[in-house]
């Protein structure tokens, strides 16, 4: 997969120049996680504290004015109850403790992926659960979300993308990088539960590079953006990461080099995104970027392109549904910082894992992967049950 | 043991008798037909069709399962939804002690087991063409990996 090489020097070159960090008042500390390497190499290093992952992160916020919470849930995929009650039941527990949150969020965030198969049944059980949490609620799509019917179902509960709001000092921004694939439906006369088994495919290849931003919200993004201060705090939110980690797996936004340019001239900016079901950190010139956990799996690490900065999560069990799945919360102190804290359900102080038998990429380096050829010989090779 | 000239006469009939046995062997192996490109393209396309068909079970597809009489999860889940790719299948390392089962283990038992536990559907037979199958897919899919088998 020399391309993906190729594109990677490409982000390296263009937004790894000497020096381009996210703001320096960005202070990464860290209050219940500190790694060993982190105390003799990394701190003396200074740029080296690249090489460990916030768990608890404290991002300063020169501007935040009062202290508040907020809380993401995203990637509960949820099937009609009666065909798996296990992510009904952990998307449950997640509003619950979204809403015993003390003190309260302010808001909650859903990151997408509310249903697997965009069915109505799944988005209005998706809809009643997340009723459980009675605080303010804003919304993005998930790929999953949409393409049984394009979204109409989805916009008729949760509204319309893009939206923007300030709050306390910091500009919120939710993006749809879902609803913008290139038509491979309509010439191959699929149905829409054809088009959805397509989607819902991570590892396919029929529906291609469909994650991205598109032109229309770049240029929504660069116009609401341009009333907010180039040093003031903006945080992005989106359902797949707004760089290049695996394009095989939609694990990026197709236009982020475009994505990259509104965002360049703003120092402050943190991407916080779904899709990827992994703990996953990263930054790309100004922009540092958190991958969130779903509450229904996770998904491995990609074989390659996961970025350096990231400490891979412990190797999940997957006899026990709870583990390598939660939500996050988020707050930022009266102070101005910003933390962020997995809730990862069955591991409480040792999420990460750094040793080859314990790393969730420990297999990487030895994991050389093929494509798959079926779904592109055999057009229709049917759909997930 | 004296060598006397009988011994050595025996002994010199069931050496010629080993050797030719031998070289029959030899003959039989070398005497083998060169592979036509035709007979090597009905392998090889014997083996994707298992690769395909494997594929379509891994990714959960109904019509195949029914083809070959599986049913390989009561969840919705497939199996690709944790192995994209047919990633962290990791073919290569088997066998070896597998934690959740408390056991040493094949691939096949391994395949089984996410059958039964996380997926919740029924058990095939080690022999049966749904094993196969998948065993196809999932070697193909990481042949390119190194075998580095009792690793975890």
């Amino acid at each position: 997969m020399d391309h993906l090489q190729d594109e990677r020097r490409e982000i390296a070159r263009a937004l790894k120049t000497p020096g381009a960090r996210p703001d320096p008042s960005l202070q990464i500390t860290r209050r219940t996680f500190v790694h060993k390497s982190l105390l003799t190499a990394g701190v003396a290093a200074g740029a080296a504290t690249f090489g460990w992952f916030p768990l608890v992160n404290t991002l300063d916020l020169a501007w935040g004015q009062t202290a508040f919470k907020f809380a993401w849930v995203s990637d509960t995929h949820l099937y009609p109850k009666n065909v798996n009650t296990r992510f009904v039941e952990k998307a449950v527990r997640a509003m619950k403790e979204v809403q015993a949150m003390n003190p309260p969020a302010d808001f909650l965030i859903f990151g997408g992926d509310l249903a697997q198969l965009g069915d109505p049944v799944e988005l209005d059980l998706g809809n009643d659960i997340l009723k459980e949490v009675k605080i303010r609620k804003v919304f993005i799509p998930g790929e999953h979300d949409w393409y049984l019917d394009m979204g109409k179902k989805w916009e008729a509960l949760f509204g319309k993308q893009p939206w923007t709001f300030d709050h306390k000092g910091v500009r919120f921004v939710g993006l749809d990088t879902v609803s913008r694939a290139a038509d491979y439906w309509t010439a191959k006369k699929m149905t829409p539960t054809e088009r959805m088994g397509h989607m819902a495919t991570l590892d396919g290849s029929v529906a291609g590079a469909w994650a991205g931003v598109g032109r229309d919200q770049l240029e929504w993004l660069n116009k609401t953006l341009s009333s907010w201060a180039k040093d003031r705090p903006v945080i992005v939110f989106t359902h797949n990461p707004l760089y290049e980690y695996y394009p095989p797996w939609n694990f990026w936004v197709r236009d982020w080099r475009e994505v990259q340019e509104v965002l360049k001239p703003y120092k402050n900016v943190t991407n916080i995104h779904g899709h990827t079901h992994q703990v996953l950190y990263n930054e790309i010139g100004t922009m540092r970027s958190i991958g969130m956990l779903a509450t229904s799996w996770p998904w491995p690490y990609a074989p390659d392109g996961v970025p350096a900065l990231t400490k891979c999560h412990l190797r999940a069990d997957p006899g026990d549904h709870f583990d390598g799945v939660g939500w996050a919360q988020l707050s930022v102190a009266a102070a101005g910082k910003v933390e962020n804290e997995y809730m990862m359900w069955r591991k409480k102080d040792h999420i990460l894992g750094e040793a080859q038998p314990d790393s969730g990429c420990g297999d990487n380096g030895n994991q050389i992967l093929t494509p798959r050829l079926a779904d592109r010989e055999w057009v229709y090779p049917g759909s997930y049950k | 043991m004296r060598l006397t000239r009988s011994t050595l006469a025996v002994s010199a009939v069931l050496l010629a008798v080993v050797a030719l046995m031998t070289m029959g062997a030899n003959r039989a192996l070398a005497h083998k037909e060169k592979h036509t490109p035709d007979q090597l393209k009905i392998f090889e396309d014997l083996f994707m069709e298992q690769v395909k068909l494997g594929d379509l079970l891994f990714h959960g597809d109904g019509a195949t399962e029914k083809k070959l009489n599986a049913q390989l999860s009561k969840t919705g889940m497939a199996c690709a939804m944790c192995h994209p790719f047919a990633s962290d299948t990791h073919p290569h390392e088997f066998p070896k002690f597998q934690e959740q089962m408390n056991k040493f283990a094949t691939l096949r038992d391994m395949i089984n087991w996410c059958i039964e536990k996380p997926n919740e559907g029924i058990k095939i037979n080690d022999d049966s063409d749904a094993m196969k199958a998948l065993e196809a897919y999932i070697y193909w899919s990481n042949r390119g990996s190194r075998l580095d088998a009792g690793r975890h």
